[in-house]
């Protein structure tokens, strides 16, 4: 793949020869979820190539762990991806907990497991919320971020942030449940299922939306698995394949939930709409995790004790969860000191950036826009 | 006939979702018209947690630097030397600059009076670079030596109560 | 208008001896300059101040509310800044083409001004071919879009240009084959023939004349907003594809003229609709007054019209776009046989259907509006209902 470009010459039957475009659908576009560039070489408004360009947002967070170490880390876990950052700060926890063989608390389990289910649904909202408006339905959108300030609320009562919690800590988590937040976030859940069904009768359902994202950009199982997609996307190709449910961490076996697969119900299975209608099924899964969570937090303490100059023993430990754009992993190797000798961490949104050069060929331009929004891209998690 | 489907689910789904929008037509806005149209200062409705920006309570601060060892990205700057003749901890300097700060708390957690604290001030925006270094230490003060019983001097106790009642709001680090 | 010429070319007006021709030319003249200056670009520009509030409120947010009471001048507000901008022309475009492309799509809107009647003595000029006169002015728009398109030299603006191109000359098509059911009917393209042939109550419209003709309103309208570059079918200026599609490299006052003649053309829009369909400035007698009546004609044409402007917002406010092809495919595949089958439905109705039959329709069709209205508020209910407004923190406004 080229990324200088270079006019192509088209043979046309009937002896008219044209030229393909190239266009740079760039840094700074209202559309593309973050600084993302591609660079798009269509014929007339059919693409033939599209060609992403990553690295805008690069700011070196797995080479700054190596400086602050693990205590300190933890903020900078929140901007690795600042759209669902709880399950970001659960993974480094439970990395250097896997390192040091520490034990959690349970109450700390389901708190974690709390945050973490709020922050999957409000950022699945946002999700949902883009991609109304790249297709171009601009109400969606702000309902859709409406119901998020309640989530938002909810989670600054608990840390003390809207958006970069910094609420987890190795061992456990920083802050107890406050005393009346149980009974606010069951309302919250109380209010907000209602709305999703409203949110789908206002546009998941619409023909014009439909049409625009059913049958668009499929992939198959095998494709999704060779390309490596996690997550909602995987999932929307009809793979089964949840890492809460197939390789359990924390407390999760104890909850009743559903894994939503696509089934191709608008048009094939892996179409956008697939990977769309799986997300709005998420949140009603989040929801049951959350009542149940909600409804049997146990007593106790949330925090294990762990020294304030932390030092693992030597080696290296991998850890796998769910994050809301799937399956995150975190991969840290130390040396004995208190910094950590090499933090890798692994995210949905980069190989599935992999993937959009191979699946757009022959869509339109207004298809490109419809499938970096359905894979639910952030260009941070693509960057760190 | 898909033909006459289409149709029918064009206009049914259209129908559908412009009676939803005219609903929320007639809803009340969900905004709150910041900052000349709000009942009470925002500042005063953020939970106890919320952390915005840092301040330091240098009556009850002791000068044990904990909160500038903790910090990822050295924001804060503390001179604390034991002065020579006195035999007391000085503290000459106690700088923090919030244009650096994350807003992370790690510096708070680990402070045993709870002198440096987030406030639920989040107006911080100025026009010039040098208001972003607060200096919090005017002219060299004497560390705090916390007493081994409550604290009997009238000044410091409301302050210390609230920094104890700010520390104790973290999740204590217990045996199971 | 012809007696105001008469009497000032009569014995003894002010402007006696003058050629009649060029007098009336020149009142004409002037009253569409009136017309442009005073009801037009306030009209165009109060459109966009409800526009957002209306877009706002379906949001569950405000819209402007700070620049004058509830932020009505917002719009004089915008206009100053655009006319305050630097005009910016890029280097390597067309300057000619780039600098008269915007003058183009407004003259395209704006003359359509001189046909639509206001009231029944309320018109700038009663062509007779009124209907045909706005179809062929509203053509124009399309050559300014090209032109933006291509004198930009860029090619978000090009192809924004060219989707624009097919969109609008495509959707003259079934506009234009909705508009034939009612010349049919009426025998005349005449603006003001067409009303007259309307009554004032809703059983005399067009729209509720027959089936068909209810059919073809909705054709008429959704291929006027295709033709207006509204959502559903704004791609030109799709803002999440294309920026800003062909007004992309505009500035300052020209960027605002694209915009003044989008809104500007959903009144216009409007305007037609009420005249073809919904019986215009026609109100039932209830005074003698000439001046009266007039200001009552004015009045109710102007809150028919405002009506589907305000309709358009809202749809605007709710759909997603389509893409390209699928707006072509809507074009030629189901709208223009649909107005294909109602045109000759239309003629077939009127030499087989007797009267008696006509008005029973009539009063049937009626009634069938008025149920689609009633189960729309019973859709909104439901919503309201399931939505939970017992919350003490979200509940009805006090305005509505």
């Amino acid at each position: 793949m080229s990324l200088g470009g270079y006019d192509v010459e088209v043979d046309r039957p009937g002896g008219l020869a044209t030229e393909e475009m190239t266009l740079n659908m760039g840094p700074q576009h209202p559309s593309t979820h973050g600084v993302l560039r591609f660079i798009v070489k269509a014929d007339g408004e059919v693409m033939r190539e599209a060609i992403p360009d990553v690295g805008y947002l690069h700011r070196s967070i797995e080479k700054i762990a190596e400086k602050v170490g693990y205590h300190g880390f933890m903020p900078y876990t929140d901007r690795v991806d600042y759209v669902a950052a709880m399950p970001c700060n659960q993974g480094w926890a439970m990395v250097s907990e896997k390192l040091a063989g520490i034990e959690v608390p349970r109450r700390a389990e389901y708190c974690r497991v709390i945050a973490v289910e709020l922050n999957r649904i409000s950022s699945h909202l946002l999700s949902v919320g883009s991609m109304g408006m790249d297709i171009g339905a601009y109400t969606p959108f702000t309902h859709a971020l409406r119901e998020r300030e309640y989530i938002n609320d909810l989670l600054e009562e608990l840390c003390g942030a809207r958006l970069t919690f910094n609420y987890m800590r190795i061992g456990g988590v920083a802050w107890d449940l406050p005393p009346d937040w149980v009974p606010k976030a069951v309302a919250f859940l109380d209010r907000f299922e209602p709305l999703i069904d409203e949110y789908n009768a206002l546009i998941t359902y619409n023909k014009i939306y439909v049409e625009r994202l059913a049958n668009v950009a499929v992939i198959s199982a095998e494709d999704a698995i060779d390309y490596n997609l996690v997550g909602p996307n995987l999932r929307g190709s009809g793979v089964k394949f949840d890492v809460r449910k197939d390789l359990p961490y924390s407390v999760y076996p104890e909850f009743q939930f559903e894994v939503p697969v696509g089934r191709g119900e608008m048009g094939t299975v892996g179409d956008s709409f697939d990977r769309y209608i799986v997300r709005i099924n998420e949140m009603i899964e989040s929801c049951k995790i959350l009542r149940q969570a909600l409804a049997g937090v146990p007593e106790g303490s949330v925090l294990a004790k762990v020294p304030r100059k932390f030092k693992p023993p030597v080696g290296d430990a991998y850890i796998r969860i769910e994050s809301a754009r799937g399956d995150m992993g975190w991969y840290c190797v130390s040396d004995g000191t208190e910094y950590p000798h090499r933090v890798k961490i692994r995210t949905g949104s980069f190989t599935a950036t992999s993937i959009i050069d191979k699946v757009s060929r022959g869509l339109m331009l207004a298809d490109l826009i419809a499938v970096v929004a359905s894979f639910d891209l952030v260009a941070p998690e693509i960057d760190r | 006939m898909g033909y006459f489907t289409n149709i029918k689910e064009s206009v049914a789904t259209i129908f559908e979702g412009m009676s939803v929008t005219f609903s929320h037509f007639i809803r009340r806005p969900y905004t709150v018209q910041y900052p000349d149209r709000v009942p009470i200062r925002i500042q005063d409705t953020l939970p106890f947690r919320y952390r915005g920006i840092l301040e330091v309570d240098l009556e009850i601060c002791t000068g044990c630097l904990a909160c500038e060892r903790a910090c990822p990205i050295d924001c804060i700057v503390i001179d604390a030397k034991k002065d020579p003749q006195t035999k007391a901890m000085m503290l000459t300097r106690f700088d923090i600059d919030i244009a650096k700060c994350m807003y992370c708390g790690l510096c708070s957690e680990p402070c045993p009076t709870g002198s440096i604290h987030h406030t639920s001030e989040f107006e911080g925006a100025d026009y010039s670079l040098e208001s972003m270094l607060r200096r919090f230490v005017k002219t060299p003060v004497i560390a705090y030596k916390p007493k081994k019983g409550p604290e009997t001097d009238p000044e410091i106790a409301p302050i210390l109560d609230r920094g104890m009642a700010y520390l104790g709001d973290f999740a204590a680090a217990g045996e199971e | 208008m012809k007696g105001l010429v008469a009497q000032l070319t009569g014995q003894g007006g002010s402007l006696a001896g003058m050629p009649y021709e060029l007098v009336a030319a020149l009142v004409m003249l002037l009253f569409g300059a009136i017309v442009v200056f005073v009801f037009v670009l306030p009209v165009a520009g109060v459109t966009s101040w409800l526009e957002r509030r209306v877009w706002a409120r379906i949001q569950s947010r405000v819209g402007p509310n700070r620049v004058g009471p509830q932020g009505f001048l917002q719009w004089l507000a915008d206009g100053i800044k655009n006319m305050l901008k630097e005009d910016i022309i890029p280097t390597a475009a067309d300057r000619w083409l780039f600098s008269i492309a915007p003058y183009l799509v407004v003259i395209g809107f704006v003359a359509t001004f001189a046909v639509i009647p206001f009231g029944a003595n309320l018109v700038v000029a009663d062509l007779n071919i009124g209907i045909l006169y706005i179809t062929a002015v509203t053509g124009l728009v399309v050559v300014g879009v090209l032109m933006a398109g291509w004198a930009s030299n860029n090619k978000w603006s090009l192809l924004g240009g060219i989707r624009s191109a097919a969109q609008i000359v495509s959707y003259e098509i079934p506009a234009g084959l909705s508009i034939f059911p009612i010349v049919l009917l009426t025998g005349t393209l005449s603006m003001q023939g067409i009303i007259q042939a309307q009554g004032w109550a809703p059983w005399h419209w067009f729209l509720f004349h027959s089936p068909f003709t209810f059919a073809a309103f909705f054709i008429f309208f959704v291929a006027a907003l295709a033709e207006g570059n509204r959502t559903p079918f704004d791609l030109p200026e799709a803002e999440s594809e294309l920026v800003a599609g062909f007004c992309t490299e505009y500035s300052g006052m020209r960027y605002l003229l694209f915009f003044l003649a989008e809104w500007g053309n959903l009144y216009v829009i409007g305007a037609i609709v009420t005249t073809l369909f919904l019986g215009g400035w026609q109100v039932p007698h209830v005074t003698d007054n000439p001046v009266l009546l007039a200001v009552l004609q004015f009045v109710t044409f102007f809150l028919k019209s405002y009506f589907w402007v305000f309709i358009a917002m809202w749809v605007r406010a709710t759909l997603p776009r389509v893409r390209v092809d699928q707006l072509m495919t809507l074009c030629w595949l189901y709208m223009v046989p649909i107005a294909l089958v109602n045109l000759v439905a239309t003629a077939i109705w009127m030499t087989v259907v007797p009267a008696g039959v006509d008005r029973m329709v009539q009063l049937a069709m009626t009634a069938m509006g008025a149920g689609i209205i009633v189960f729309f508020f019973s859709r909104v209910r439901f919503h309201l209902r399931r939505a939970k407004l017992r919350d003490i923190d979200y509940y009805y406004s006090p305005i509505i």
